[in-house]
């Protein structure tokens, strides 16, 4: 689904962030990315849905080669990708319905189309009697739920979360985590950017991603949390 | 064509707004006068040409060789029999006195001036006279005669109608150039202010004509609206400037000087300007977002 071969990027003439990054995403996986502030995770994620171009290396989406797809091709493989933002990036001027059937809209469907299905989320995520408040009267919790209903309200094929538990009181995190979770095992490939252990605790083995230095290495969840142990 | 009721993407009380509302509807001012000079000078032009291309002039200076009334009578005579003349007709001398009068006054100036006599002369339509015979055979025939064909004045006013216009479409092709280039900076202003919007809804997979579309409406509308304020002003403009000239010109102002948008077909026209500033502006602003589009991933 998504492969990395020697990647590496640099914004302008600064110096590479991510070196020699290699990995892939399977259908189906689960898969965590982490590592201290400033190490690349956010560009990292942002490579994945292709806000950003690499420097060097090959980048394949979804069977295509990212390099010599044309531009004009390059949405369509974005509305496959779901994307959970750190800072959320809500529309300020749309309500909390608008702001999470944005997807399906620019896919040119009909609101009556999604109407439901919409309002079905937000109920799921605790906002069912939010639908028409705008993001300025949310608080922090509440812009992450709209945000996360958002990136999984057209059903991607890849969902990308940036600390996407990072503003939620625990019982949110972990309905937050079970939807992902739900979704991944509906077929959802499913990567997390995130600090937060109680996301590694509460979650299935799988492979988890850390990033130091610019540079990616892999280990599974249990190695992370047998090594998180030693260390307490 | 956006397929639902929801907000527009482009919050309505954009930045650009209320300035670029002025801007647009300033410019639509100045077209509408613009446009409603050339049609009236376009008007004017033909008028003059056609009332003056189906007669000429017979002129009598005083002869010491002939009598005024030998003078006339002769020189009717001569024009009547050419091929191709319909009537000749002398100007009595209360018609010369009447025209005369806006700019010498009321009073017997004929008893006091050497004016010449005048013989207004038709020609048959449809039918070539030979105006350069006549012209020689009145000089030698008839003392003091001679052949005004207006065709000097003629060619005179086509040259001041023609180079007038000219400048009028040049004033006009000015403005939509001013207005594209207005419209290019708040546009290119409009993406700036809206990066944030741009980019969510080109992450989450918009195709660059959804998002120009947004735009390209957004400023249609504002065109439209600005096009329509500047119409509306212009409208005031005109009618109250032909208001003013009907109750306070001079007769001779009133008589030879041209009238702005005279014709009802002319606000016809003006109706066009909206429309104009409209399809400026969204075709602008959708090029000049597609074209900033075109530098993102």
């Amino acid at each position: 689904m998504v492969r990395f071969e020697n990647v590496g990027m640099r914004y302008g003439l600064g110096p590479e962030i991510l070196r020699d990054i290699s990995f892939s995403l399977e259908k189906g996986s689960f898969h965590l990315l982490t590592g201290p502030s400033g190490a690349g995770k956010t560009s990292l994620l942002k490579l994945i849905y292709l806000a950003e171009r690499p420097s060097r290396g090959a980048i394949s989406m979804f069977g295509r080669d990212i390099a010599t797809t044309p531009r004009e091709e390059l949405p369509a493989l974005r509305r496959r990708i779901g994307v959970v933002f750190q800072d959320f990036r809500l529309l300020e001027h749309l309500t909390v319905f608008e702001n999470v059937s944005l997807p399906r809209r620019v896919m040119g469907e009909y609101e009556a189309h999604y109407r439901a299905e919409v309002e079905e989320l937000l109920l799921w995520v605790g906002l069912g009697n939010r639908l028409n408040a705008k993001p300025a009267t949310l608080s922090g919790g509440e812009k992450q739920r709209v945000a996360i209903a958002r990136a999984v309200v057209a059903k991607p094929e890849l969902l990308l979360a940036d600390e996407p538990t990072g503003n939620v009181d625990p019982e949110i995190g972990a309905r937050i985590i079970r939807l992902f979770i739900e979704l991944n095992r509906l077929g959802t490939c499913v990567m997390i950017a995130t600090h937060d252990q109680r996301i590694l605790e509460k979650l299935p083995a799988t492979r988890i991603y850390r990033l130091a230095e610019g540079r990616l290495t892999v280990g599974q969840i249990h190695e992370q949390l047998g090594s998180e142990a030693k260390r307490a | 064509m956006n397929p639902n009721s929801s907000s527009g993407l482009m919050p309505s009380d954009s930045a650009s707004g209320a300035t670029l509302h002025t801007i647009v509807a300033v410019m639509s001012f100045l077209a509408c006068l613009a446009l409603g000079g050339v049609l009236t000078l376009g008007r004017l032009a033909s008028e003059w040409t056609d009332g003056l291309s189906g007669s000429v002039t017979v002129q009598l200076l005083p002869s010491s060789q002939i009598s005024p009334e030998d003078q006339m009578r002769e020189a009717v005579r001569l024009v009547s029999q050419w091929p191709g003349i319909f009537s000749a007709k002398p100007l009595s001398r209360g018609d010369a006195t009447a025209l005369l009068e806006p700019w010498l006054g009321a009073g017997n100036v004929l008893d006091d001036l050497p004016v010449p006599q005048l013989i207004e002369v038709t020609l048959t339509p449809g039918q070539l006279v030979e105006l350069d015979g006549l012209s020689r055979a009145l000089a030698d025939g008839v003392p003091g005669a001679q052949l005004d064909d207006h065709k000097r004045w003629n060619a005179e006013l086509a040259g001041f109608a023609t180079s007038s216009t000219a400048v009028g479409w040049s004033v006009l092709l000015l403005i939509g150039l001013a207005t594209l280039a207005i419209v290019i900076f708040a546009a290119q202003a409009g993406l700036q202010t809206h990066r944030e919007i741009v980019e969510v809804v080109h992450m989450i997979g918009a195709r660059d004509v959804f998002i120009a579309s947004e735009f390209q409406n957004h400023f249609l509308w504002l065109g439209i609206r600005g096009g329509i304020i500047g119409l509306l002003i212009a409208l005031v403009t005109l009618v109250g400037s032909s208001f003013l000239w009907d109750s306070r010109g001079s007769p001779v102002a009133a008589q030879y000087l041209p009238q702005m948008v005279s014709a009802p077909y002319h606000y016809l026209w003006l109706l066009l300007v909206p429309c104009a500033m409209g399809l400026i502006s969204m075709f602008t602003a959708r090029f000049t977002v597609l074209r900033v589009l075109g530098r993102m991933p």
